[in-house]
């Protein structure tokens, strides 16, 4: 028995094969799926999506969505999404600086909710990676 | 080129005539070259005068030689023989040079218009404009062949954009097919508890956000026109039912618009980009969000051009908000402020499209949909949807503009260059006739003065 996992962005489709488990981090905290799951809705937050393919673990940074889990079958709808092996370490770093900084220059309500947002999404990418290596 | 069109309906009518004569005397012609040519350095001195008066002459504004070869022919025929030898003479060595050099074969023309100008001055103006007008349609004819290949350029990157443009609408597919599937069955488990969401909530509409998609470029037929005009269309309408409005404008063409017309209120201009993207897709759904939210507008309406195929597209209204599960909006009165001919709304408002899609939907989440819990609460998850949506009908309407754009960009251009090449057929048609005319012209004297020689 195996899951079909599609995550799609507006652009394209980022996965769409088969798989032996994902760990996917929703709103409401981190939910690990496994075959003949049980039909679920779920809102999906920034974060990491951990896919076991055969014993090796791969991750996805999602940037927030939604995800459909039923019949075996997984759609993950999220704004964006990024392969962790297709992220620049350095560059995923220097992002995530520069957020930090935003963040702590930010003043007022509007501008520190989006600099948290940036922060989040930063981090996301940069765990993405490391969770590989 | 502008005076053309007189002189050329004449060059057809006189070319004719002199050929066909010709045809019979030219043998007889070559024969007499040679004695010319003798006749020439003997009196070498004619030639000059001529020469220095043709110069002066160049600066008159004239007619065609055409004309000129008439009023030779004639001229020649009615002038006395004693005269004829004289300038026949004088003229024969030029004409002689000229046709062996390019561009200078105007010159056995003028020769005996000069010596006319004693008795009718108005004669020696027609030799100039000859050259210039000959010059300028070989000029033009070049500058045609150059925007022709322009043309033909533009239309192979815009073909080529248009496919890519395409790939992005398809690869997008998935995505936004998926999120209605999703959103549908979804509305059908949560039916009843959607008035908490702000997105959906129908207010009386006292104030409508029109967001208008236009290109960046022009050079693509009518497609920034059509988009525009259905945009002041709509403004009327609004404006009679006495409902405000603001327009957020998306693209350069349609900003430079609407900054020229500084009364009508624009709340936001963006520029699209080469290619859309989530980014800029997201960048308008924040506007519209936040203008929808603190209720400064009560409707949102999209209007953009829908990509119908290679050759069609229509510019068509779209409401994005509120996403309404009627798919009707109206005013304090009751009365539906929807436009009449806003035929898309009702399909594709949350509803609308949802029928659209029910058929494939029922068939597919049948099985698991009776069961499917949520995680978390019902209005949480849509309102992690509902933003995703936005984004997709905005983005989807970006791509369609610039596919409809692209196609009409490509259909402008490739009709340009059809008439490009039309044109080039016309000119260089007109361009031999004329030069052709001359080159009899010249043969006519030739022969004519050879004849008084004799």
């Amino acid at each position: 028995m195996t899951l079909n996992l599609c995550v799609l962005t507006p652009n394209r489709i980022v996965w769409d094969s088969e798989v032996n488990e994902i760990i996917l981090s929703t709103n409401s905290g981190q939910i690990g799926v496994l075959p003949n799951h049980a039909p679920i809705a779920t809102a999906v937050d920034i974060g990491i999506l951990r896919i076991r393919l055969n014993d090796q673990w791969l991750t996805i940074a999602l940037m927030g969505g939604f995800a459909r889990i039923g019949n075996n079958e997984i759609t993950i709808l999220v704004n964006d999404a990024e392969r962790g092996s297709d992220i620049d370490l350095q560059e995923a770093q220097q992002t995530l600086k520069i957020a930090e900084a935003n963040l702590s220059s930010a003043e007022g309500k509007r501008q520190t909710i989006e600099a948290n947002l940036a922060l989040r999404r930063a981090r996301t990418r940069v765990e993405a990676i490391n969770a590989i290596s | 080129m502008g005076q053309n069109p007189y002189l050329q309906t004449q060059s057809k009518f006189s070319i004719p005539q002199p050929l066909i004569s010709l045809h019979s005397s030219k043998p007889k012609k070559k024969k007499k070259k040679k004695e010319r040519k003798k006749e020439k350095k003997r009196k070498h001195h004619q030639t000059k005068i001529p020469n220095k008066q043709n110069s002066s002459l160049k600066k008159h504004p004239s007619f065609n030689s055409a004309d000129l070869c008439i009023a030779e022919l004639t001229q020649i025929k009615t002038m006395s023989c004693s005269n004829l030898t004289m300038w026949v003479s004088s003229k024969s060595p030029l004409s002689d040079t000229s046709s062996l050099s390019f561009g200078a074969s105007l010159n056995p023309i003028r020769l005996p218009s000069q010596n006319l100008t004693t008795i009718t001055p108005s004669r020696s103006i027609t030799s100039n404009p000859i050259r210039c007008s000959l010059r300028a349609l070989r000029d033009r004819i070049d500058s045609v062949k150059n925007t022709q290949k322009i043309t033909e350029a533009m239309k192979l990157v815009a073909a080529a954009k248009v496919r890519r443009a395409q790939e992005a609408v398809v690869n997008g597919r998935p995505f936004s097919e998926t999120l209605v599937e999703v959103l549908y069955s979804i509305n059908e488990q949560v039916q009843g508890d959607i008035d908490d969401i702000p997105l959906t909530k129908v207010r009386p509409v006292k104030k409508v956000g029109l967001v208008v998609i236009t290109g960046d470029r022009g050079l693509c037929g009518g497609f920034n026109n059509f988009v525009l005009k259905k945009a002041e269309a709509r403004m009327a309408e609004l404006r009679q039912l006495g409902i405000e409005f603001t327009i957020i404008s998306v693209g350069k063409k349609g900003n430079s618009y609407f900054i020229r017309r500084p009364y009508i209120p624009v709340d936001k201009f963006l520029e699209g980009g080469n290619l859309p993207t989530t980014k800029e897709a997201q960048a308008i759904a924040d506007d519209v969000f936040s203008l929808f939210i603190s209720e400064e507008v009560d409707k949102v309406e999209l209007l953009y051009t829908k990509f119908v195929s290679l050759v069609k597209a229509d510019p068509v209204i779209h409401t994005l908000l509120p996403l309404s599960p009627k798919g009707e909006v109206c005013d304090i009165n009751g009365v539906c402020v929807d436009a009449a001919e806003d035929e898309l709304f009702r399909l594709t408002t949350k509803e609308g499209k949802l029928t659209v899609e029910r058929d494939v939907v029922m068939s597919k989440t049948e099985d698991f949909s009776p069961i499917l819990q949520f995680e978390q609460d019902p209005v949480q998850i849509l309102d992690a949807l509902l933003p995703l949506y936005l984004n997709s009908q905005i983005l989807r309407a970006l791509q369609e503009s610039l596919a409809s754009e692209l196609a009409a960009r490509m259909t402008a251009m490739s009709a340009a260059t059809d008439n490009a090449s039309e044109l080039k057929k016309d000119l260089s048609m007109k361009y031999n006739r004329r030069r052709q005319a001359k080159i009899t012209g010249e043969i006519l004297e030739i022969v004519a003065g050879a004849d008084a020689l004799i």
